[in-house]
């Protein structure tokens, strides 16, 4: 039988293992849920959060209504004004979150009630809108003729330029950027996690003697990761679906315009992460002697994913600094720091091509290392095998 | 036939054909220990070899390097004449010392799944799972999980996955260990039919008596090295002949027979080795003239006896 065809069936195998487990439907539904979530509740909850509610006591503050308008246009803030009958009204419409402010007039004073606190930006709206009617109040019992003197009122308009503007969309880039990172921890550690525990059974059985009777080590290897990289991989595009499928229909537009980047570049980053972790844990898998040891095993190998995680606060912190373009560029780090940065939005042209490189190389070399841990250590009976130990042994028939 | 200069082999090749599996030269070491030294046998098609030996006298190394598990540091594996290669290697069949399948596989859907890795097709490997499986009597059982299966079923269904793709050598590191008799009846059967189909069959044993039941040919193995390997009878002629003769008289009557020599003596008579040169009728007499002779026999020189004799 030829190679491929063997591999197909050890990979095929892996994930009807896997598709059986109920574990697996659970764990996707869930990050689906929790995905779909993240994208539509935000974009729910900001619906109306801007708009500040004026309720309007009395028929003098009634009056002011107009000029109220036409300061928030001139400010582009949204207000939405509404009448009052009663202060009890205006009071229980403001404790139960019907109304921002309400607002009325005696005389020269103005009285504003609010539930909790007045907005800087509120309190001067309303102060201008009041100072502009009382200020045609004066002119129109002066004698002035209002209709020569207001658009004079108005005549200046403002501009501003900025010099260093943010990008509008930083905060949720920056959420982009975690949920990246977090779930390229996650499926690497979940999905390299299994090749190891799956190599570690096959051992610790004794199965592995009865497959290598009938396959090489390295096509079982090649087999085991190809498949659950699979099941890992169609996991990710059923949440990454599920999630632009909620965007499209809540319209939140709250998930920055680079996501079409992001996406494929994520899913080309587990790609080669797992291809780097899964064949580190297989070979740390085939290292033990008993099941308990797997942890003991695995830690070490976990940690760079730990770091690589925690490392994208700093990138958001400071996105331009050096040592995180050059820790980025590390293998173990890569795979949860580059998808982050690319969220991010501050990657220069050449280091994707560069860490592709770096990252192949290293994948490669990574095989050859754990295919050769993997194949002596494998049937290896006996005591819990040191990496170098197992590097040494010189078992296997058909090593790689 | 390969000389070793370790074993003395004896028996010619039984096969007119030449034997399917030539081993020779077997040599490996695990750091300081010798494990295989210098070791050549065969096994014709159609034949049933015995292999036998103590703990750690190589068997399990043997079995693993004809399987292309263990990579010997010297000597080769021949099927047929040629080195073995993978695509001979997927036509055998074997049973490792430790037995090992997939806990939560079922049992049809596991041993249909060796059986392609083995090289059959999809149908052909389920066809072949279901019949090997009601013939060793879990024919109700085939969806069930491995581990639902009692120690002496998943032993049953370890054959099941050595013999489902037909092999042409079977290779059983002790088969028959943890099997009640019932058991080890119905696997002695299948392994002599396989063999009378002319499967080439090689099985290690700690169980002397059942490897001189069904195999025609032993090997006997000591620390990696071949101590004999032969036929029964061509194991017995290589030692000399153990007699008992029982004399109702306390005289010394054995001194001055040529030939003979006293191995001890007790109240079930006096055991003498004889020379091939020897000559039995001559010690009757003797033993007539010192007094009544109450017993005269050959020792039996089962494979027990021999196995003793050799390794002491």
């Amino acid at each position: 039988m030829s190679t491929p065809a063997i591999v197909r069936l050890i990979a095929g195998r892996e994930i009807a293992e896997r598709l059986r487990g109920r574990l697996v439907r659970w764990m996707t539904a869930a990050a689906a849920a929790l995905v779909v979530a993240g994208v539509t509740i935000p974009g729910l909850i900001k619906g109306g959060a801007e708009t500040t509610r004026v309720g309007l006591l009395g028929s003098s503050a009634q009056a002011l209504a107009p000029t109220l308008l036409r300061t928030a246009d001139a400010t582009t803030a949204k207000v939405l004004i509404s009448d009052v009958r009663s202060q009890a009204d205006a009071r229980r419409d403001l404790l139960d979150g019907r109304l921002d402010v309400a607002l009325s007039l005696a005389g020269a004073s103005a009285h504003v009630e609010v539930k909790q606190t007045l907005s800087a930006a509120t309190r001067a709206e309303l102060q201008t809108s009041l100072d502009a009617a009382h200020l045609r109040g004066a002119l129109a019992r002066a004698g002035v003729p209002l209709a020569k003197v207001l658009p004079a009122l108005t005549a200046v308009s403002l501009h501003a330029t900025a010099l260093k503007p943010a990008p509008s969309d930083e905060a949720a880039r920056a959420v982009a950027a975690i949920a990246a990172a977090l779930l390229m921890y996650v499926s690497l550690a979940l999905y390299g996690g299994a090749v190891a525990s799956g190599v570690a059974q096959e051992k610790t059985s004794r199965t592995a003697e009865v497959l290598l009777a009938a396959v090489r080590p390295s096509q079982l290897l090649t087999g085991k990761v190809a498949g659950i990289g699979l099941v890992g991989l169609g996991q990710l595009a059923i949440v990454a679906a599920a999630g632009l499928i909620a965007n499209g229909l809540v319209h939140s537009a709250r998930i920055p315009a680079s996501v079409w980047v992001l996406l494929p570049s994520f899913l080309l980053f587990f790609l080669a992460g797992f291809l780097l972790y899964a064949f580190a844990f297989a070979a740390a898998g085939a290292l033990i002697a008993r099941q308990e040891e797997l942890q003991f095993v695995m830690t070490p190998l976990a940690l760079p994913l730990v770091i690589g995680y925690v490392l994208v606060f700093a990138a958001i912190a400071s996105p331009n600094a050096t040592w995180l373009k050059v820790l980025s560029l590390l293998p173990p780090l890569s795979p949860a720091l580059m998808p982050a940065r690319i969220a991010l939005g501050h990657i220069a042209w050449w280091e994707l091509p560069a860490d592709a490189l770096i990252m192949l190389a290293s994948i490669y070399a990574m095989i050859r290392l754990a295919s050769r841990v993997y194949a002596n250590a494998l049937i290896h009976g006996g005591e819990r095998l040191g990496w170098r130990a197992a590097l040494r042994l010189d078992e296997t028939a058909t090593a790689v | 036939m390969r000389g070793s200069q370790a074993g003395q082999e004896i028996a010619p090749p039984s096969a007119d054909s030449g034997p399917a599996l030539e081993v020779s030269g077997l040599t490996h070491r695990f750091g300081e220990v010798l494990a295989l030294d210098r070791l050549s046998f065969e096994v014709g098609a159609g034949e049933l070899v015995g292999l036998v030996g103590r703990n750690g006298a190589g068997k399990t190394t043997t079995m693993r390097a004809i399987m292309g598990i263990v990579r010997p540091d010297h000597g080769d594996v021949r099927w047929h004449g040629h080195a073995v290669g993978e695509a001979d290697r997927i036509r055998f069949g074997y049973m490792p010392e430790e037995r090992g399948l997939y806990a939560q596989m079922g049992l049809a859907e596991q041993v249909a799944y060796f059986a392609r890795l083995h090289g059959l097709q999809a149908d052909a490997a389920r066809r072949a799972a279901r019949s090997w499986l009601t013939r060793l009597g879990l024919g109700t059982r085939m969806d069930e999980k491995l581990v639902a299966l009692s120690h002496g079923n998943q032993q049953r269904v370890q054959l099941a996955v050595a013999l489902v793709h037909e092999p042409e050598l079977l290779v059983l590191d002790e088969p028959f260990s943890g099997l009640d008799p019932e058991a080890v009846d119905s696997l002695s059967d299948v392994l002599r039919e396989q063999a009378g189909a002319g499967t080439a069959i090689l099985f290690s044993s700690h169980q002397l008596e059942l490897v001189e039941r069904i195999c025609r040919r032993v090997v006997i193995l000591d620390a990696g090295r071949m101590l004999a390997a032969g036929t029964l009878r061509q194991l017995r002629e290589r030692f000399p002949a153990q007699l008992r003769v029982k004399v109702a008289a306390q005289a010394d009557w054995t001194s001055g027979l040529v030939g003979v020599r006293v191995v001890g003596s007790d109240e079930d008579g006096t055991l003498l080795e004889l020379d091939p040169s020897a000559d039995s009728q001559a010690v009757l007499s003797a033993a007539q003239s010192a007094g009544p002779v109450e017993h005269f026999a050959f020792e039996s020189g089962g494979l027990i006896d021999l196995y003793r004799q050799m390794v002491s």
